[in-house]
């Protein structure tokens, strides 16, 4: 099934968790990152009860992002 | 862990490339990118990359990361003062028209930040007895956004019940917020007590004998950002992280009060002291304190250690022994008051605290010089009272000192 990533259309498996998602595209750091599921924060200790659906948007956010 | 061991041993984020057992100061203003593709996910939060040093560098960072790692706190951001770290939590927090509840005995400059620096922006600051939490409850309402306090106040040496604080501010959905520079980290958990951001200037105890200004935002996660109407929005998107992504993303990083690296690099090996400068420095207050106690020459003394104090209960309750290293007394004029700090030969007068060195000042014409008498009186700043801020000294030298400066 579809999802996006960070904006970008993924091919995914089906039975897949949030917490999958987040080894699945190595996100570095993940003890920094606060995860966003259809624009909802998710919890830490729900992403991995969390499954995906077709058509589902995740971001992956820092907050020391930047604008200099 | 205990507290040391872990202040020494905090893990680095990343593998230094040469085994350095200190984080190495990364005194650069930017950092490149292979691709356009990298650093446009970093500037849109999307990849964990330090850009620009105003906004995050990695000897910063470090620092950040070891105070999280000692107090378990959610998140933690490092700033460029104490007086910045309280003024982006409160334009992080309220806008205009939104109140905040504290005391008159909050610092000086902090009250000066609230009073006119703020307030001419629509902040308005209400004054409670922070000793009678029923005082709080009385000015809460719609637009109440937060109670502020700090856990020993300078100079008048009051101690506020925080779980008391506490629970007025969750009956009211307020964020609980105190200044914990005087009793940082080692001295209590703050999240234990029911405090959901603690701001402290981490120039004192942390940076290990005055060697660096710097300010520490440190957000223990316990507050539900939908409760502040300036962040639900956030809240929605960030949950537990909104603050920091709030400072990062935009207050603190618009208002520019970085953290210098060099800063950073003193203050995480000062850290690592913090506990051995913490014990001595309280076992030298008290020892004074107890001294002058007995002195005739001396009209009171103040010091949350001593039973005297009013507020030594609830001081012992919160931090045991370790009352922390400021102690108040009074002699019987200004004049008698100037020619003790003239007198003294090793104590430094000086304006700061928890200096590794005894510092000695005289708050009504120092401190506080900008408000009138009564308001003075209001804050608890007679023009009799003499400051320490005791150091780590051998106490026999500072004894010996205190004594001959009060001697005819």
């Amino acid at each position: 099934m579809k999802i996006k990533v960070n904006g970008a259309v993924q091919e995914i498996e089906t039975r897949l968790s949030v917490a999958d998602l987040l080894v699945r595209n190595n996100v570095e750091q993940p003890e920094l990152v606060s995860v966003q599921l259809n624009g909802e924060f998710v919890q830490r200790d729900r992403c991995s009860a969390m499954m995906l659906k077709e058509n589902d948007e995740v971001d992956f956010l820092y907050f020391m992002g930047g604008g200099a | 862990m205990g507290f040391t061991t872990r202040a020494i041993h905090a893990p680095f984020l990343r593998k230094d490339p040469h085994g350095s057992l200190h984080m190495p100061i990364y005194e650069s203003v930017s950092f490149e990118f292979e691709t356009a593709e990298e650093i446009e996910e970093a500037f849109l939060g999307k990849r964990p990359r330090h850009m620009y040093t105003r906004i995050s560098n990695p000897t910063v960072e470090h620092l950040e990361q070891k105070i999280k790692y000692i107090s378990g706190a959610l998140a933690v951001v490092a700033v460029s003062s104490g007086m910045a770290a309280i003024a982006d939590t409160f334009l992080s927090i309220a806008r205009q028209g939104d109140n905040v509840i504290t005391t008159k005995y909050v610092f000086g400059n902090t009250y000066s930040l609230l009073e006119k620096t703020l307030g001419p922006w629509g902040l308005e600051v209400r004054y409670a007895d922070l000793s009678r939490p029923d005082t709080i409850e009385a000015l809460v309402d719609d637009r109440t956004r937060a109670v502020f306090f700090e856990t020993i106040t300078n100079p008048q040496l009051e101690v506020a019940d925080i779980r008391a604080l506490s629970a007025v501010a969750r009956k009211h959905r307020l964020l609980l917020i105190a200044d914990t520079t005087v009793t940082p980290l080692y001295f209590f958990q703050s999240k234990d007590f029911g405090v959901d951001i603690e701001v402290l200037l981490s120039t004192k105890l942390i940076s290990g004998g005055a060697t660096t200004v710097g300010g520490i935002i440190i957000d223990n996660g316990t507050y539900d950002w939908r409760h502040n109407p300036k962040l639900e929005q956030e809240a929605r998107r960030y949950g537990p992280f909104t603050l920091v992504t709030k400072l990062k993303r935009e207050v603190f990083r618009n208002t520019g009060g970085c953290l210098a690296p060099h800063s950073a690099y003193l203050q995480s090996i000062g850290l690592e002291t913090l506990a051995l400068r913490a014990d001595r420095s309280c076992e030298n207050t008290m020892a004074i304190a107890r001294h002058l106690a007995q002195d005739p020459r001396v009209q009171r003394v103040n010091y949350p250690g001593l039973e005297t104090s009013l507020y030594h209960g609830v001081a012992k309750g919160i931090f045991g022994e370790r009352c922390g290293a400021l102690l108040t007394f009074d002699l019987a004029s200004k004049k008698d008051g100037f020619a003790f700090l003239n007198k003294l030969k090793l104590i430094r007068r000086a304006t700061n605290i928890n200096d590794n060195k005894t510092l000695a000042i005289h708050p009504s014409s120092t401190i506080f010089c900008e408000y009138p008498d009564e308001l003075k009186r209001q804050m608890g700043v007679p023009d009799t009272l003499i400051r320490l801020s005791v150091g780590i000294e051998d106490l026999e030298d500072l004894q010996a000192d205190i004594e001959q400066a009060l001697g005819a």
